[in-house]
């Protein structure tokens, strides 16, 4: 379980906030989306779950413990994290990509390349095909999945995802979404999943948080959020688009 | 001159071409490696600690800003040595910033994007630098690395002015000599090798890409890459190796003397008379004693000569006593010969060490020199027939006599003379620029044989303001009281060449483009006293 108590976080010592007084908590197995426009604050809020970011005030916890206490390098390796754009690195294959934190936690070579050839399988990334290429001899759409891959490699309990479809096409960007749906179902991670895309949010989140310049407007099954939005933004946010262009496939 | 001609002369210098060769890929070769070890590091740090930056980078940036010569002079005079160790610190100062640089900025051109990935999944900083920074700078600090080594090629042709070998030393015998056929032995070599230097670090940063899916295994290129990989350190290896071992076979003389055991180190400035003056006592020794003589010629002027003398690097040079007097011992001039060898004669013994043994006859003092032509329409004898139309006249001194105290500076206060321009010439190039008319007055030597061949006309020093400037051989006491025969044999040099002589062996090696070697034994054995003892 992943909760924030009264998070806040300032850039510039106090002056204005990108995250404002935030509480909520990702129930174990669910996946819950930060839905926002850009500047809202999601990413921040992200950040401060795996201490990327360290919040000005407030608490993060991850299984009960404050993140602040624990060393942030041992708290990463434990949480699977899917990055905005690429994220991959370039000069790896994507062997060694896919292998790259199972390494940083000193597996067996064997038992690397055994995962590694799992986590291939199981995006749909053959190995024998895909396991000495280099991310840039990779679609948009396969280099994602190896990011997914990647942050699956340690088999972490937990999977923050920035964006991680945003700069797909349209199409490649709704196989992915069905796969990890799919994926979501296998393998039962909790999952943070950040995104700007209302469809994206609806389709994926068992629950959304609605956030609008650092502050939680709502949070919510998308029932719940639909039928009652709790503030003008979020019955704005839903209004000013075709009825039925989001519900039809979901509710 | 004729192809097969040319074919020859390359041909008969092959052994000590790639001698030179190897001593300069060393040169190069290990300053890159020493700049490296310092410059990456370096750059490392100062991508962690920001303001560090702005002063580190500043000085690295003045070391570059520093002329080559000068700071192998200075170098020399901090280190009090010549040879290869202030040429390897003076490439090696030079080399860091590209390489410095070079890194600094391959770092910190790596995305915020895979920096961030790289935090995220758990690298710990040194992690992030060794697993993602650095791999991808790579190009970056390689190309830092490539510039560097190139340009290390050129400047380590300089390091030959302080003995440190290399293609430089052809280019400054020829430059010396006047002979462009050896000055180009010396720069078509440096400019191929750097041509090859370039490629094989390009080759090396090929090898260091990381090999893709596309690259067709067992293809030609993923046999090549090993190969690319280990060219620069082959080159490096080949040039230590030829440096270290100075393979026999080189030296056709060092076989001549399989016997001998015993060694005197012999140097010379980088002027045509001192390289005749110092093959004449090195042959004479050779001949008429068991010692080897190692040449150390072609060293880049007085103080360069004096200090490895006085640092026992070398055991023996010819000193002019005009030179010893106002240059090394800072003493005003003494016009008469006798008393002015007598002076330096003890001071140098009191103070250094040293023995003036017999001068060898003529007096090389300087001669204020203009075209005959010249001097014949202006009616001009002496130096002070040109003090009216100083003003209008351009000077080319050599650097020395442009500052030394019986060069310019005293004549223009003996002789009120104030050249309207006055420029620094390498000695040879001096003959050549008042030959061409680009300057109209020049600090000649009295005895150069350019004198007669370039049509030119010494002018009377009618105040006596340039002292005399007698030859003779300087030696360390210690060498000469171990082997007095050393002395003897130099003995026999003493008085036997007088002015006129000297202009002509001059003239045969600098306009003729003779071998020196070939004109002394010729001189020698008119002289008949090469041969007599043994």
């Amino acid at each position: 379980m992943i909760k924030l108590t009264h998070v806040s976080k300032s850039f510039d010592g106090g002056q204005s906030y990108a995250v404002k007084d935030l509480s909520f908590q990702v129930r174990k197995g669910e996946m819950l989306v930060l839905l926002g426009s850009s500047g809202c604050g999601k990413t921040t809020t992200l950040k401060m779950i795996n201490r990327l970011i360290e919040p000005t005030q407030g608490t993060v916890e991850v299984d009960g413990k404050d993140v602040m206490g624990r060393n942030p390098v041992e708290l990463r390796r434990q949480i699977g994290y899917v990055f905005q754009g690429i994220g991959l690195f370039p000069h790896m294959t994507v062997e060694q990509n896919v292998e790259i934190v199972p390494r940083l936690l000193g597996w067996s070579s064997r038992s690397k390349r055994e995962r590694m050839q799992e986590l291939l399988s199981l995006v749909e990334l053959p190995p024998e095909s895909f396991a000495k290429r280099f991310p840039d001899e990779l679609s948009g759409g396969q280099q994602q999945r190896i990011g997914v891959a990647r942050a699956l490699a340690a088999d972490p309990d937990y999977l923050l995802m920035d964006e991680p479809f945003g700069a797909l096409d349209a199409l490649t960007r709704e196989a992915l979404q069905q796969e990890l749906l799919t994926l979501k179902k296998q393998l039962k991670k909790t999952i943070v999943f950040v995104t700007h895309d209302l469809h994206e949010a609806l389709l994926l989140g068992d629950r959304i948080a609605i956030l609008h310049e650092g502050h939680l407007e709502q949070i919510g099954t998308k029932k719940d959020i639909l039928n009652a939005p709790a503030t003008q933004f979020v019955r704005d946010l839903f209004t000013t688009r075709e009825p039925g262009t989001f519900t039809l496939r979901d509710t | 001159m004729r192809l097969d001609a040319l074919f020859g002369y390359i041909v008969e210098r092959l052994p000590e071409l790639w001698l030179r060769t190897g001593e300069h890929l060393m040169l190069t070769g290990c300053s890159t490696l020493a700049a490296m070890s310092i410059g990456i590091p370096v750059g490392i740090l100062l991508s962690r600690t920001t303001w560090l930056r702005g002063p580190i980078m500043g000085v690295i940036g003045i070391l570059q800003t520093i002329p080559s010569l000068a700071m192998l002079v200075f170098l020399l005079a901090l280190l009090n040595k010549i040879g290869v160790l202030p040429a390897l610190i003076a490439l090696t100062l030079y080399a860091l910033l590209p390489i410095a640089r070079n890194t600094l900025t391959g770092l910190e051109e790596v995305s915020a994007e895979v920096m961030e990935a790289a935090e995220g999944i758990g690298m710990k900083e040194y992690q992030q630098l060794m697993m993602v920074r650095i791999p991808l700078a790579a190009p970056v600090i390689v190309a830092g690395i490539r510039t560097a080594a190139v340009v290390g090629v050129g400047i380590a042709t300089l390091s030959a002015f302080i003995g440190a070998g290399g293609l430089g030393q052809f280019i400054n015998r020829g430059l010396a000599l006047a002979n462009t056929k050896l000055i180009l032995l010396g720069a078509v070599p440096a400019a191929l090798l750097a041509l090859v230097v370039d490629f094989s670090i390009g080759a090396f940063e090929w090898g260091l890409r990381p090999e893709r899916k596309r690259d067709k295994k067992g293809s030609a290129q993923s046999f090549m890459r090993p190969l690319a990989f280990m060219l620069p350190v082959a080159l490096i290896l080949i040039g230590s190796v030829t440096y270290f071992t100075k393979p026999g076979w080189i030296f056709k003389s060092e076989t001549r003397f399989e016997t001998s055991h015993r060694i005197i180190r012999l140097a010379t400035k980088n002027f045509t008379e001192q390289l005749i003056l110092g093959e004449m006592m090195a042959q004479l020794i050779e001949a008429k004693t068991d010692f080897k003589v190692q040449r150390r010629f072609n060293l880049g002027g007085t103080m360069i000569c004096h200090g490895a003398l006085v640092n026992k690097e070398i055991d023996l040079y010819a000193e002019y006593t005009g030179t010893g007097l106002t240059v090394i011992l800072k003493h005003p001039v003494i016009a008469d010969p006798e008393k002015a060898l007598d002076y330096v004669t003890k001071v140098y013994h009191e103070r250094f060490n040293l023995q003036w043994l017999k001068p060898f006859g003529f007096n090389n003092s300087y001669a204020i020199t203009v075209r005959a032509a010249d001097a014949e329409k202006f009616r001009w004898n002496t130096i002070s027939d040109l003090q009216a139309s100083a003003q209008g006249l351009r000077a080319g001194f050599t650097a020395e006599f442009a500052e030394r105290p019986d060069g310019y500076p005293g004549l223009r206060q003996t002789y009120n003379l104030q050249f309207g321009e006055v420029r620094d010439f390498d000695p040879s190039l001096m003959y050549e620029a008042i030959a061409k008319g680009e300057v109209d007055v020049i600090c000649a030597f009295a005895t150069d044989g350019r004198i007669a061949s370039y049509h030119l006309k010494p002018l009377k020093d009618d105040r006596q303001f340039f002292p005399p400037y007698y030859a003779a051989p300087v030696i360390r006491e210690d060498i000469l009281k171990k082997y007095p025969k050393i002395g003897d044999v130099l003995e026999l040099l003493g008085g036997i060449i007088d002015d006129a002589t000297m202009q002509q062996l001059n003239f045969e090696v600098d306009a003729k483009k003779r071998q020196t070697a070939e004109v002394v034994t010729e001189f020698l054995n008119a002289k008949e006293i090469l041969y007599i003892e043994n």
